[in-house]
């Protein structure tokens, strides 16, 4: 069994959590005579045409947990189920967003739960096989995946006729080698290929180029898993819990300087006070909230002043800010944000794929200025420099997002911390306690 | 002779008809090739891509772009330790300084003296709840303190006798003999962008 650190068991909100903890969740057998699964599939397969399925999923209104926030349903229906040919089912299970564990927090929990995802929106978008792109360090998760593949497919939940039905299901894994960018979809298929992960320009699309040419569904671990609920109890039950555009509940990732960090389940909706003081317990040591990253180390900073700020995505691009991956990052008043920002500059340098230059270029622009800045060289024109090359790095001026994922990293810290900056750039001082990395 | 043994050589040539398209498989075959020598030399992505009908410039451009894959030596036990923002919050700079000093190296994938131990200093590895966090032997270790690392690195010399290049230097009452420098193979990506 996995050390729990986050949500599980009965409260009304735990809708993917609440059979976690119960010993063997992993195994089919407790998985189907406890947690009642594999009921969505038969339900799905037996009782439903697959247009039915997809029109729940729009019902609910789920909308992707992978990071950017795109209905589900809808995105089903991009897929024309008649084309000939095959068709595929391609599951993000590459999470590597700074500050995001969810996604490992499922596999190990409750495997069966994304088996039985996938087979249903393989059903549903008329696709014969399905493959999970997971990242290569994930060994455990890789493991209890592929035992929970194995006993669905003794058991004929994967094979050709699941559930009796006369339509063949197969899911196969491929594993990542280490690149942040395999989490970006374009890249990930380029990788499920056996290429250099670089992503492709769009159009076309995935729904109709995707993995190996054919028209392919592209979801998030998280995302997939929560359609059986949906399949089970209807979509409009779904669409109950959490905002009218951000319907649901997601798991959220907090980590940093709190007392409890975990993956807990939240209602959309519900503030981040609720998220970082309530469920994880909140500052460490005494200390005081300083920043918070709501989205993933890609979504902008929010200062302790903007904590009330709600979870929904509404609500968030309000704030200027993403619910992105569901990675809460906090951290305490005893960390400079200069140093804070510079890390992760140096993560988006060394993960740029190369394939388009203002992000290839961009990247260590930041970092070499960072570095002058943290070096106690730096005058108001280092400061005029990250500004100008944040700019270069948005809007459109590169292939992808990770580009624009930096740029916002140096923007949003700025804006809510100016004077650390200028601290840091104008009279080469720095009045924060503790420093979060080594220059 | 070849650099990889025939059976992981059979073994590659199978490995194309397992996916809708014949290329996906060579970062499986990479991975048989890394498994069996450790690293990839030349002479092994040679032999991938010949067993694969592929260009080898094709499969040294893929094994360059993946830092799973190791194109020199390293340590027969290597340290994969989370630096970013959720582990550095955490300690996770002072978990790579006390193993860069108990396996006596310098810097990241420098190999100790003995081939024992070597450490790189990665990403976010998706386990920030439990940070500071790291990868080692195909396992994540939580919760890291220098003591946790000191259990490891003494339950991995339990296979050997040879002490590593910080013992020998600590009981020489000396500072580390100063390391070999070696060549790093950066990531080629943006190189050839
Ligand atoms: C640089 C970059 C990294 C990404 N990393 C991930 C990731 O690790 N996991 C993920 O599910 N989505 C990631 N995404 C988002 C995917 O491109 C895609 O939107 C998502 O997987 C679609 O699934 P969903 O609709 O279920 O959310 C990333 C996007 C970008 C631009
Ligand atoms: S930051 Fe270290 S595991 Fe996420």
């Amino acid at each position: 069994m996995p050390e729990l650190r986050g949500s599980h068991g009965d409260s009304p909100t735990n809708v993917l959590t609440r059979w976690f903890g119960t010993p063997d969740l992993h195994t089919l057998d407790v998985y189907e005579s406890k947690a009642g699964g594999y009921a969505a599939l038969r339900k799905a397969l037996l009782d439903m045409a697959p247009a039915d399925i997809t029109n729940e999923v729009k019902t609910s209104g789920l909308r992707g947990r992978g990071g950017a926030g795109f209905a589900t349903g809808t995105k089903w229906s991009f897929i024309n189920r008649d084309s000939p040919g095959p068709k595929y089912v391609v599951i993000n299970a590459d999470e590597s967003e700074p500050g995001t564990s969810k996604d490992r927090y499922i596999l190990e929990n409750s495997p069966h739960m994304l088996v039985e995802g996938i087979l249903i929106a393989a059903y549903a978008v008329g696709a014969n096989q399905a493959w999970v792109y997971i990242r290569g360090e994930y060994d455990e998760p890789y493991r209890m995946l592929s035992a929970a593949i194995e006993e669905a497919r003794a058991k004929g939940y994967v094979g050709p006729k699941p559930m009796g039905k006369d339509y063949p299901l197969d899911i196969r894994l491929y594993r990542g080698h280490g690149a942040y960018i395999c989490g970006e979809e374009t890249a990930l298929l380029e990788s499920l290929e056996g290429k250099r992960a670089q992503p492709r320009s769009r159009p076309p699309f995935p729904a109709v180029k995707g993995a190996w040419g054919r028209p392919t569904l592209l979801n998030n671990v998280e995302t997939l898993v929560t359609v059986p609920w949906i399949i089970n109890h209807g979509g409009a039950a779904y669409a109950k819990f959490g905002t009218d555009k951000s319907p649901g509940t997601r798991l959220m990732s907090v980590s940093g300087n709190v007392n409890k960090p975990g993956v807990y389940e939240v209602e959309l909706g519900q503030t981040f006070r609720h998220v970082i003081m309530d469920l994880a317990g909140g500052i460490a040591g005494g200390h005081d909230l300083k920043v918070f990253w709501p989205g993933g180390s890609s979504a902008p900073v929010l200062p302790a002043s903007m904590l009330d700020t709600k979870t929904d995505m509404e609500s968030l691009a309000a704030a200027r800010s993403m619910g992105g991956s569901g990675g809460v990052i906090v951290m305490d008043d005893q960390h400079c944000i200069v140093r804070a920002a510079y890390r992760l500059l140096k993560f988006y340098a060394r993960e740029s794929c190369g394939k388009c230059t203002p992000c290839r270029i961009g990247g260590d622009w930041a970092v070499r200025t960072y570095e002058r800045i943290l070096a106690n060289e730096g005058s108001q024109v280092e400061i005029d420099t990250l500004l100008r090359v944040s700019d270069g790095l948005q809007n459109g001026r590169c292939l992808c997002g990770l580009g624009d994922s930096a740029g916002w990293v140096i923007d949003s810290t700025f804006r809510h911390f100016r004077e650390e900056y200028e601290d840091h750039a104008l009279r080469h001082e720095c009045n924060v306690g503790k420093v979060a990395t080594s220059a | 002779m070849t650099a990889l043994s025939v059976h992981i050589l059979d073994e590659i040539r199978e490995l194309p008809g397992k996916y809708p398209q014949p290329r996906s498989a060579v970062m499986p075959a990479l991975d048989l090739a890394q498994e069996e020598l450790g690293h990839l030399t030349p002479e092994a992505m040679t032999e991938v891509a010949a067993a694969l009908e592929l260009d080898p410039g094709y499969v040294e451009g893929v094994a360059t772009f993946y830092s799973l894959f190791h194109l020199e030596p390293i340590g027969k036990h290597h340290f994969y330790v989370c630096t970013n923002l959720s582990c550095a919050l955490r300690g996770a700079n002072e978990i790579i300084d006390h193993v860069k000093q108990e396996i006596g190296v310098k810097e990241p994938d420098e190999v100790s003296v003995d081939g024992m131990f070597s450490y790189e200093e990665v990403e976010c590895l998706g386990a920030c709840e439990f940070a500071p966090m790291m990868r080692f032997e195909h396992r994540y270790h939580y919760d890291l303190t220098p003591a946790k690392i000191d259990q490891l690195i003494a339950a991995s010399k339990g296979e050997k006798l040879l002490p590593t290049r910080g013992e020998v230097a600590r009981s020489a009452g000396g500072a580390a003999e100063k390391p070999k420098p070696k060549p790093r193979t950066a990531r080629k990506k943006k190189a050839d962008a």
